[in-house]
């Protein structure tokens, strides 16, 4: 068990720090709030209206398509270093990876993952088109009652 | 199969990639990957990346056709294991890809049910997908995908890829339970299961280190090995390792207490879906489960087995005792399926041959009652996928006769009656406790079946009820319809689970010659 | 030998399938002769088969015919296979026998019924799995009929299931059940472990080395498994409730076959009671007080129907005496003339309810043998068979049961002897009350006159049967001649079945047919015993005419009517019914009400639905940690984790 010592203390450090950073701040900072301070921006602009909720999904998708490469180019990197080591063996199996991520990146395109603007979508629209402002509203109203 | 490990260390791409850096050129000993050792597993992943370039790349796309390449994979797959399965009864059990993957009737075994529940599933879903107006090919791919985790769960010979597995099974799943974006239920039931299994994954991870810092591996060979070889296996570091890696599996099967994720996500996720869930990552949560505990961690049964008795308990009481008190038919199916995780639980606390070859059997059977009852399920939600009340079947019979009968045979065969599968899987698992001298164990088991017979029954007596005069108006404007294909897995699962009810041996056998390599 | 064996249970199953496949299209009445036609062969075959066996010496009667290899995986195989032997075809025959009269009369009593082949679908699927209760060869498979016959007993409770208390019957017969399933399985993975088999055969074989304990325990969990099926205490509380079934099915299912398949299972496992000496006196004991409770709770009951399976409960209870007595070919003995005259009763009820439009009540009755002869003559010949006058069939196996009953104990047999009693005077009740005496129905008001039981008849009737104080009640009329016809068969059964085995010397055709099964198993009367035969029987003739006077006397002379209003009674004809009522009818009334009412209704239902309320409350009080946050549900996941890894910790002692 010894060697995990270090590693046990380090965790209960770890644990105390954050626990009496937060028992600390709580018993000792004054809490004297003001309208200035509670506002959402602090350096002076007066917000007219509510902060925007959402953003368009496609920023997400980009997101996540740009981590998708990253996984890749992590991937590539050690392999480029060993590159002659690993010989063919290696070059069969980095193909493969790079097939498959290439195959996720076709279908990402082909779902207009990187389609700005109202463009002709290849795909129809995720809402069904049996949904209409009725039910819409039907839908909030219940869900308004429900609250 | 090429060389052993060097240094203890197991031996895959990328750590014997490190592990040679300091000589700079010195030659690697490179793992041979036997692909043929994986055939039904990169079948299903190969499907999965041809109908994604498919619908990429082909402007008509008629989803039929979607469905009909996935059951044609489906069914290459189970070729495929058809053959290794042969291939294994003549040349025996091996080890493949530098000992990470092993294959034994075991594997295979879990290759060919899953193979089965993707047939299903797409069948499944085909209809309902059009029904829902859901479009696109992600629903096949993701089950596809996740079916192939499922078999490299099974196949893992080395913790690190049980977790691969565990993780290509789950994200798929975590996808498809949101895949009907449009109701609320759906989203909120993909949130929940994502947000919690990360937990128990990440829970896992920490067993698979903490079993690696005690016997200086994660090859289940190697670990086997170790346990033998030293004098005094039991530590407290191992140990722990293996309670969370019970958690991990524990998790995924629905045991009490990590099954709290079941009644919401069985709930919210698309019916189909909920039935690939039941049947495959049931399945494949219990394919990791039995072989880490029964082959590699057998010489600590003694360890093991009291907490397993404790999970398996709560596990069969929790479950039949809050079925009966719920409305909604998929929740009482969810805590039905936790009941039965139960049972399959018996099985492995029992920790003979027989509680293995009961705890497949009762695996195999249950994939296609549950894939039936979700079937059902799935027809009479409706439009919407929403009418799942109880109240929802009050008359089946009159409207549906064959679907209610059926429903009625599916759900007697998992309370347990005489004639069906689900009897004779409750009796080997029972009986394999029996063996294994947990008498209490039996006991509780056939109470909870008395319990849960109680409510199977409710949902039988109120499909045989009559029907009042809104009822039969609102039969007359919307019909139910039955689709070919989910009258098909209606039959397949209906005249599996009676025939084999009927003559087991075939499947019986089948189970016990799916023994394990180690 | 004995190949027509295999033809037994496979006709009503071919008739099941014909059913299920053209039932709808044949229709009514055709599905009813097909599924009569295949279990009257089936009778034909069973008689055949005996024959045959009849032909062979005493000792070579017993054949095992293999039909396929069930289960065949490991270390565990399981065969199927017909077990011919005297018990097993004596019961195959008048389960056959019966079964195929009682199909004839349904016929008749089903017509017009909108599920008439669906009713007949399920009497030849019950017929198929009580033939595979009694014919298999082992446990498991005898287990399998069981539990079929008590699907199919389900199912028929409920055939009516518009009427909520027709699908509530079903459902509590079904859960009753379940406990005594309960234990038959575990007495067999008892008798599995123990012995290694489940076959009667090497079970039997195997008996040495297990010890006197799990011999006990095996024995007792069958018998609970047994009381379950039959309905004894304290499990009897299905029984009366299943006669929201149709009449027939009452008949057949809840008098004649399946409710004695305990009582067969008693008798077939006999080398192992034999063993377990201890549980002998347990089911005799239990057998008893269940037949003293039951006929108690008869005498209260108005429900024509009721009163019938209270009966039938405490003849059952007769015949676990019997069995606790080591008398087992008594037993059977009782089971056979019992099968023929409580069927009788049976169908005889149900001839009364189809004359009657669906009446139930007694006491709406009345003098009703001037309108239906035939019913009234055949019911009466039942009456006097099941109060124990000779020389009708009740009387010679009942005194055979009471005798056996002394010799174990006179106690037992003074409770026998008292039930004797109650039996003749709840019948006589019952046959005064509706076949003799005024004509109740006919009055215009039904003042004060409350049935305890509301009526219960066909749900489509209803209507129209209710109320039936409307004035225009119709004239009560006999049954057509296709119900009457197999009342007369039973009718003449229950008078001459005693002939089976009268018991004087050679005439003892049944002693002599059974005695090798029961060989070892069987309990030797004692010399003493013998001797007192003659002073017995003409006590239980005694008790019997007894039971019947009193009925006689408060029903008949009296004129009273059984509603017993206080009104009625303070008008008083004359001093001496005032002084009987208040000394003999009014305790036994409050005695016989509160058992029925507190006992059965409060007490044992009370425990069924306390375990269901039970399992609810718990159900609902774990949902609550259902909220649906995520963050709760973590939570478990952790305090499992927690649970786990301390325990992990405890077992390594850190």
């Amino acid at each position: 068990m010894a060697e995990y010592l270090p590693i046990f203390t380090m965790l209960v450090l770890a644990t105390l720090f954050a626990g009496l950073s937060f028992f600390g701040s709580a018993m000792l900072g004054p809490k004297k709030p003001t309208r200035a301070k509670e506002a959402p921006y602090e350096c002076g602009i007066v917000p007219r209206s509510e902060p925007a909720e959402r953003f368009p999904v496609r920023f997400y998708l980009v997101a996540m398509i740009f981590v998708i490469f990253d996984i890749e180019i992590i991937f590539l990197y050690p392999w480029a270093v060993i590159f002659r080591q690993l010989d063919l063996f290696g070059l069969v199996e980095m193909i493969v990876f790079a097939l498959a991520v290439f195959v996720s990146f076709v279908y990402l395109i082909s779902n207009g993952a990187l389609d700005w603007g109202p463009v002709k979508r290849m795909r129809p629209a995720a809402t069904a088109p049996s949904r209409t402002s009725d039910s819409t509203v039907r839908r909030i109203g219940r869900a308004e009652e429900a609250a | 199969m090429n060389g052993l490990p060097m240094n203890g260390l197991p031996m895959n791409g990328l750590l014997v990639a490190q592990a040679g850096q300091p000589e700079g050129l010195a030659p690697l000993e490179l793992p041979n990957v036997e692909y043929s050792a994986m055939a039904p597993h990169l079948i299903l992943i190969g499907g999965a990346l041809v109908l994604l370039v498919w619908v990429a790349m082909v402007r008509r796309r008629p989803p039929w056709a979607w469905a009909a390449f996935t059951v044609a994979v489906g069914l290459a797959s189970l070729g495929a294991s058809w053959l290794m399965w042969l291939d294994v009864g003549r040349n025996g059990p091996r080890t493949a890809v530098a000992d990470a993957v092993v294959v034994d009737g075991y594997s295979i075994f879990f290759m060919v049910l899953v193979s089965v529940i993707v047939v299903l599933g797409a069948l499944m879903g085909e209809s309902f997908l059009k029904r829902e107006d859901i479009r696109g090919p992600e629903f096949y791919v993701l089950m596809l995908l996740s079916s192939s985790g499922a078999m490299f769960m099974a196949s893992a010979n080395d913790l690190v890829i049980t977790f691969l597995g565990l993780e290509i099974l789950s994200i798929a799943l975590y996808v498809l339970a949101g895949l009907d974006n449009r109701r609320m239920e759906s989203r909120e039931a993909a949130i929940k299961y994502f947000v919690l299994g990360a937990f128990s994954s990440a829970v896992f991870l920490y067993g698979v280190a903490l079993v690696y810092g005690a016997t200086g591996s994660t090859n289940l060979g190697e670990i086997v090995g170790y346990l033998q070889s030293s004098v005094a296996p039991a530590n407290g570091v191992l140990l722990a390792g293996v309670a969370l890696l019970l958690v991990g599996f524990g998790f995924k099967v629905a045991a009490v207490p990590f099954h709290t994720w079941t009644p919401d996500v069985y709930q919210g996720a698309p019916s189909p879906v909920t039935g690939f869930m039941a049947a495959g990552a049931k399945a494949a949560g219990f394919a990791g489960l039995l072989r880490v505990f029964f082959a590699t961690f057998d010489t600590l049964k003694l360890d093991w087995q009291p907490i397993v008795w404790v999970l398996a308990v709560a596990t069969l009481l929790v479950g039949s005792v809050l079925a009966i008190v719920q409305e909604d038919i998929k929740r009482v199916l969810a805590y039905s399926s936790i009941s039965h995780a139960g049972f399959v639980l018996i099985g492995l606390q029992a920790a003979n041959e027989k509680g293995l070859a009961g705890s497949l059997y009762y695996l195999l059977t249950y994939a296609f009652m549950v894939l039936g009852s979700f079937t059902v399920v799935t027809l009479v939600g409706r439009k919407g996928d929403a009418r799942h009340d109880l109240d929802a079947y009050r008359g089946l019979s009159a409207r549906r006769p064959a679907l209610a009968l059926a429903f009625t045979v599916l759900l007697l065969a998992q309370a347990g009656i005489p004639f069906t599968t689900g009897f004779l899987a409750k009796f080997y698992v029972i009986s394999a406790a029996v063996e294994g001298r947990s008498y209490s164990l039996a006991l509780i088991g056939m109470l909870s079946s008395v319990v849960a017979a109680f409510f199977y029954l409710r949902i039988t007596v109120l499909m045989y009820m009559s029907t009042d005069e809104e009822e039969a108006e609102e039969a007359r404007t919307e019909p139910l319809a039955i689709p070919r294909s989910m009258a098909v897995v209606l039959a397949v699962s209906v005249a599996f689970t009676v025939a084999f009810g009927l003559l087991p041996a075939p499947v019986i056998d089948f189970a016990r010659d799916a023994t394990l390599l180690i | 030998m004995a190949d027509l064996a295999y033809l037994i249970p496979a006709l009503p199953l071919a008739g099941f399938l014909g059913l299920v496949v053209l039932g709808r299209r044949a229709g009514d009445p055709r599905a009813g002769w097909l599924a009569t036609s295949a279990i009257g062969l089936s009778f034909l075959a069973t008689v055949a088969t005996f024959f045959e066996l009849l032909g062979q010496d005493a000792h070579h009667r017993e054949v095992t015919k293999p039909l396929f290899t069930w289960i065949a995986a490991g270390g565990f195989e399981v065969k199927a296979a017909l077990l011919v032997d005297q018990l097993s075809i004596t019961m195959a025959l008048f389960v056959t026998g019966v079964g195929t009269l009682i199909h004839l009369y349904s016929v008749g009593y089903m017509k017009g019924d909108e599920h008439f082949a669906r009713f007949f679908v399920y009497l030849n699927l019950f017929a198929f799995s009580m033939l595979v209760l009694v014919l298999s060869d082992s446990f498991l498979f005898t287990f399998l009929g069981w539990e079929g016959v008590g699907a199919c007993s389900y199912l028929l409770i409920s055939f009516w299931f518009e009427r909520d208390t027709a699908a509530t019957a079903g459902k509590k017969a079904f859960v009753v059940n379940r406990i005594g399933d309960f234990g038959f399985m575990i007495a067999m993975f008892l008798l599995f472990t123990t012995v290694g088999s489940l076959t009667y055969k090497e079970v039997f074989e195997g008996l040495e080395g297990v010890s006197h304990a799990a011999i006990v325990a095996i024995a007792l969990l069958l018998f609970l498994g047994a009381c379950g099926k039959s309905a004894q205490l304290p499990l009897f509380v299905w029984l009366p409730d299943a006669m929201e079934g149709p009449s027939p099915v009452s008949a057949l299912i809840h008098a004649a076959t399946m409710v004695t398949a305990g009582v067969y299972l008693m008798a077939r496992v006999s080398p192992l009671l034999v063993e377990a000496g201890g549980a002998l006196t347990v089911i005799a004991i239990v057998g008893a007080v269940t037949a003293l409770v039951a006929a108690v709770i008869a005498c209260a009951q108005d429900d024509i129907k009721r009163v019938l399976a209270y009966s039938t409960i405490s003849q059952l209870g007769y015949m676990f005496l019997a069995v606790g007595s080591g008398a087992y070919i008594a037993a059977v003995f009782h089971m056979i003339t019992h099968a023929f005259f409580k069927a009788l009763l049976f169908l005889g009820a149900g001839s009364v309810m189809h004359g009657m439009n669906d009446e139930l009540n007694m006491k709406r009755m009345g003098a009703l043998r001037r309108w239906m002869p035939v019913t009234g003559a055949t019911f009466i010949v039942g009456w006097l068979s099941i109060a124990g006058v000779p020389p009708f069939s009740g009387f010679w196996s009942k005194d055979d049961v009471l005798l056996a009953a002394y010799d174990k104990s006179p106690v037992l047999w003074a409770v026998g002897l008292l039930t004797a009693l109650l039996t003749a005077y709840y019948m006589g009740r019952q046959v005064f009350l509706v076949f003799f005496g005024e004509e109740r129905w006919r009055r215009e008001e039904q003042d004060g006159v409350q049935g305890n039981e509301p009526s219960r008849g066909r749900p489509e009737d209803r209507s129209e049967a209710e109320p039936p104080a409307e004035g225009s009640h119709s004239e009560p009329h006999e049954s057509p001649r296709l119900m009457t016809t197999p009342m007369v068969v039973l009718a003449a059964l229950a008078a001459l079945g005693g002939l089976l085995n009268l018991p004087f010397g050679k005439l003892k055709f049944l002693e002599h047919w059974l005695e090798p099964v029961f060989e070892e198993a069987e309990h030797k009367l004692s010399p003493g015993a013998e001797d007192l035969r003659l002073v017995l029987a003409l006590l239980a003739i005694a008790a019997g005419a007894g039971g019947i006077a009193i009925a006689y006397a408060i029903f008949m002379r009296a004129r009273r009517t059984a509603a017993f209003q206080p009104a009625l009674l303070k008008r008083g004809s004359g001093g001496f019914d005032d002084l009987y009522s208040f000394l003999v009818e009014r305790p036994g009334r409050v005695i016989a009400n509160f058992t029925a009412f507190v006992f059965d209704a409060r007490v044992v239902d009370g425990f069924v639905n306390g375990a269901a309320s039970v399992v609810r409350m718990g159900g609902s009080q774990l949902r609550k940690v259902q909220t649906g946050y995520v963050r709760n549900y973590a939570l478990g996941v952790t305090f499992g984790a927690a649970l786990l890894l301390g325990y992990a910790l405890l077992r390594m002692g850190i």
